[in-house]
């Protein structure tokens, strides 16, 4: 389902986003755009998420109770709504945290042979 | 309305928002505003779709996501074109065969009468003793009014009987022979049919004999008879010459109660004065009644049966001169038509477990096809799995999938049923009377064919989806080294492929046995002549004349027939082989002892004239044929068949033996001769009893006049013209030459039956082929890397093509061994339906052992050359 594309940008897994969006507000409260933003940042701009994608990964997350969201104004005084994570949410954030880590050990184990044996 | 479309206007907020920060970002990097908008819708992706991905969390429109999970499946088998094609094709053809075969089901047993409420009606009456072919619940006129009266089960309880008469709508015209029904006067009240015009039958237009001539139309007959003229509500008829008003036209739904159509219907106390003799009112004896019967309201079934019982055995204590075995039943309608035909019953659960067979293979194919496909998709689910999905989502997914396919097979399906139900539709019946016997996709089928599609997804989507459920990520990790689940699946897709040569083995065996069995007892003939006769049918009391008159017009009819040119002989019989109809009666031979449990049962028999044998072809292998003074006046005779005379007189000879008819203590008749054995009721029955009576010992008014010349289809105008000259008003029906009838008859419906078992087998062979092919070619691919390996150390081709060859040969090798016996107890029991088949043909294997084994061949060798011809290198490469 991941496809690598010619600019090196990674299409962002589903599911994933989830967890990066947990992780992106621990620094505080943000609203859509600018939590698309911090995540494309923070990859140095290799994982690429369709920012569309972005609100039903909230709505997911603020159902679950992980986050909440609030109307505000923002700078420069547009009506936004600001998401921030609960208490549940930092919690589920460190359990997704150690389990993503073992995934990717996981990937990186099945990935790698392959690699292996297509050279040989 | 409110928490919904309050969330619908924030999110549109914060999308607008959102979209409007990525404008504004763009544009201070520089863009025109027009390319900063463009980059930002492209940047956010497409809104809309954004939008439903936030609704489905909502949790509300699921059937959103069955949408995205359709189009998800859609695009599956659009990158897949051949896997898709394939798999419908494959449903297709299983929902297609199925349909065809509950179309000929139901319109020859299942279809449900055409009356409201007919959960409630049900069929009473007592069984016959001739139960190999099925028995009819019947009862006479005061058995009727005995268990109408003192029932307390039903609502009412009607009777009916099917006659034939002479039917004029105008005085001067020539009668034709119609087929109505003399019904009880509430009969259209128990069906619950009101009239489609004027009116129904009043209560005491059943009570006095004779009286009240009217008559209720149908309403085929009103609308092609009359035109559907309005004003024919009290217009006269003449039905056997006699005048009848009529006072209705039925309900339009209405067409006659199982396969015979009824074109009118008259009270039945006025039998007696459309000539039926006998005294029907009054005879116990005469079973000539039909009867259903409305359930009262809270009464079960058994209730019904069980009160039916003790007024059965009243009457029978009430009646000690009636020493029959008789008990009084109850029946719903399908039980009924399926006791009433055995026959027809047997057929047709033969050709379900054909079609279902096929269904099988079908199902068998796409699951083995979703197998060989589920290790690319275990890693794919094991990703989505891993990364959010849920494990319901997953099988969500892959259901939609195989419902999906199943849809476009059953859709196939439906197209390929219609085409089975047309196949079928070019069966006739050659009788005079209307036959309700239509095939088609109508709602019924439809569903069932819905049903079938369901279950068939379930059949081969079920297993493929459960296991993919299980999928875990270390499974997924470890295939690849220990592929114990790799090994699972193919031992399971090498079971599909087995069971499914299996089968086709089974189905091709069956349909090469019917198709031998029936070539041969075509070749064999019948045991009468089928060329150079012509058939006419006359029934003197629809003209209203007694015995008497009708000794005295038949044989001035036979002067005048037998002396028109071109005629080389002529006869009469009270029934022809394979008509609809012939009598039996029991005999009771002189010092015979019955063996053990050998019921008294009737045997078949007609009443013939003295050139009866001569003119169907019939030899005589003993003794003599009837004469000319083998009349009244003459000892009781009788010609029997071969058949008969060694079952009651085996190791001598019949000729001068003696039994009596009937009753056991009815006349002695004599056995003056013995004829060769014929078909009596069907081309493929085994050999029965039969005896022929003179029919100058007692004549009857509905006689078949059969007549012989070199060009018989010419002989029809001059036999209706000698008929007519001596009495311009009888009818005549079922104008024919043998030819004619017994192509429709027999040739047209076994050829029919033929194409439908061979084409079954067919399907079914294809099927496993392509099932072979797909499983063997998979496994090839799967082994690509060893086959590299194995011929980069130096194997040739040749050892690579066995190689993959063994593995198809041996699944194919393993289906026969299992399919073979299957096959042979199937053809054991066909050899009972084709008796002239000797106990084991083996022309059936031998053709289809080598055919599957080609075929296996073909389709093993193809994946197996390609195999051989890939480069080493880039065959370990490929992974």
């Amino acid at each position: 389902m991941s496809s690598e594309r010619s600019s090196g940008r990674i299409d962002l897994l589903q599911g994933t986003l989830d967890m990066l969006i947990l992780r992106t507000l621990v620094f505080g409260p943000a609203h859509g755009h600018a939590i698309a933003r911090a995540i494309e940042q923070g990859s140095d701009a290799v994982l690429r998420i369709e920012h569309g994608s972005l609100y039903p990964a909230l709505h997911r997350l603020v159902k679950q109770g992980l986050i909440v969201g609030n109307d505000g104004p923002s700078e420069n005084n547009r009506h936004a709504k600001f998401y921030s994570l609960t208490a549940r949410g930092r919690l589920r954030l460190t359990e997704e945290s150690s389990k993503w880590e073992r995934l990717a050990e996981a990937i990186a184990r099945i990935m790698r042979p392959a690699e292996r044996e297509g050279r040989s | 309305m409110s928490r919904r479309s309050v969330r619908e206007e924030s999110l549109d907020f914060e999308v607008q928002d959102h979209l409007d920060r990525l404008v504004a970002e763009n544009v201070e990097a520089g863009m025109t505003p027009q390319a900063a908008r463009l980059a930002a819708s492209r940047t956010f992706g497409r809104t809309l779709i954004a939008k439903e991905d936030a609704r489905a969390v909502w949790g509300r429109l699921w059937i959103e996501r069955l949408g995205q999970d359709l189009r998800y499946g859609v695009r599956m088998l659009v990158r897949n074109p051949g896997f898709a094609a394939i798999a419908v094709l494959s449903i297709g053809i299983g929902v297609g065969v199925n349909a065809a075969i509950f179309s000929f089901a139901d319109g020859i047993l299942m279809r449900p009468l055409a009356v409201p409420d007919r959960a409630s009606l049900v069929t009473i009456g007592s069984t016959s003793g001739l139960s190999n072919l099925g028995s009819a619940l019947t009862a006479s006129y005061p058995e009727y009014e005995e268990i109408r009266d003192r029932t307390r089960s039903f609502d009412g309880i009607a009777a009916w009987n099917e006659i034939p008469v002479g039917w004029a709508a105008s005085h001067d015209q020539t009668p034709r022979v119609r087929y109505g029904m003399t019904v009880s006067g509430n009969f259209f009240d128990v069906l619950r049919l009101p009239p489609a015009l004027g009116r129904s039958f009043r209560p005491e237009e059943d009570r006095v004999p004779d009286r009240d001539a009217v008559v209720v139309l149908a309403h085929r007959t009103w609308t092609i008879g009359f035109g559907s003229d309005p004003s024919v509500v009290g217009r006269t008829v003449w039905l056997n010459g006699r005048e009848f008003t009529v006072i209705g036209v039925a309900n339009q739904q209405f067409t006659g109660i199982g396969l015979s159509g009824a074109e009118f219907f008259v009270p039945m106390v006025m039998q007696g004065a459309l000539g039926i003799t006998g005294q029907p009112r009054t005879t116990r004896s005469l079973r000539n009644l039909a009867m259903k019967a409305r359930l009262r309201e809270g009464v079960s079934l058994s209730e019904a049966r069980a009160e039916l019982a003790t007024v059965g055995a009243n009457i029978a204590r009430e009646h000690p001169e009636i020493r029959e075995n008789r008990a009084l039943s109850v029946r719903t309608e399908l039980q009924n038509r399926i006791q009433q035909d055995l026959v027809d019953a047997v057929l047709v659960a033969m050709l379900a477990v054909l079609s279902l067979s096929v269904l099988l293979v079908a199902c068998a194919n796409v699951a083995g096809l979703l197998t060989s496909r589920a290790p690319a998709r275990a890693r794919e689910i094991a990703m989505r799995l891993s990364i959010g999905a849920s494990r319901t989502r997953v099988v969500r997914q892959l259901v939609t999938e195989s419902l999906l396919i199943a849809s476009l097979g059953g859709l196939v399906g439906l197209g390929l049923g219609a085409l089975g139900a047309q196949l079928f539709n070019r069966i006739q019946v050659p009788v005079d009377q209307l036959v309700n016997l239509h095939f088609e996709m109508d709602r019924r089928t439809v569903a069932v064919s819905f049903i079938i599609t369901v279950l068939s997804a379930v059949l081969f989507g079920l297993g493929p989806a459960v296991r993919a459920a299980r999928t875990s990520l270390t499974a997924v990790m470890k295939a690849r080294d220990a592929d114990r689940v790799g090994r699972l699946r193919r031992w399971t897709q090498g079971a599909l492929v087995i069971g499914q040569v299996a089968l086709a083995v089974l189905l091709l065996v069956v349909a090469m046995a019917t198709y031998r069995g029936y070539g041969r007892e075509l070749a064999s003939g019948p045991g009468f002549r089928t060329d150079r006769l012509l058939l006419t049918s006359i029934d003197t009391s629809l003209s209203g004349y007694d015995i008497a008159k009708s000794t005295t017009f038949y044989t001035a009819l036979m002067d005048r027939v037998r002396s028109l040119p071109g005629v080389r002989s002529a006869t009469l019989a009270s029934g022809m082989p394979m008509g609809f109809s012939f009598d039996g009666a029991p005999v009771f031979p002189e010092g015979y002892v019955p063996a053990n449990g050998e019921a008294a049962d009737g045997i078949g028999n007609a009443r013939v004239d003295e050139m009866y044998f001569a003119t169907m072809g019939i030899p005589i292998v003993e003794g003599r044929a009837f004469r000319v003074d083998d009349d009244t006046e003459a000892p009781r005779v009788a010609v029997i068949n071969e058949r008969m005379a060694k079952h009651f007189w085996p190791g001598r000879s019949a000729v001068g033996a003696r039994f009596r008819l009937a009753t056991a203590d009815g006349p002695w008749v004599e056995v003056i001769g013995v004829a060769k054995n014929s078909k009596y009721v069907w081309l493929t029955e085994p050999p029965l009893d039969f005896l022929y009576l003179p029919l100058r010992q007692r004549w009857r008014a509905r006689l078949m006049l059969i007549t012989e010349g070199p060009d018989s289809g010419s002989l029809a105008a001059p036999v209706r013209d000698a008929v007519h000259a001596l009495d311009p008003a009888m009818p005549i029906g079922g104008v024919r030459t043998m030819e004619e009838y017994f192509q429709m008859r027999v040739v047209g419906l076994g050829s029919v039956m033929l194409q439908v078992i061979g084409s079954m087998g067919v399907m079914a062979l294809g099927l496993a082929i392509v099932g072979l092919y797909g499983l063997v070619a998979y496994a090839a691919s799967r082994r690509t890397r060893e086959i590299g390996i194995r011929m980069a150390i130096g194997a040739d081709r040749g050892s690579v093509v066995r190689l993959v060859l063994r593995q198809g040969l041996t699944l194919a090798m393993i289906g026969l061994v299992i399919g073979l016996p299957i096959g042979l107890a199937a053809q054991r029991l066909l050899s009972g339906v084709f008796p002239a088949q000797q106990q084991f043909d083996l022309l059936p294997l031998a053709i289809v052992v080598p055919l599957l084994l080609g075929v296996t061949f073909v389709a093993s060798y193809l994946p197996a050359r390609h195999a051989a011809h890939v480069d080493a290198l880039r065959a370990l490469n490929a992974e």
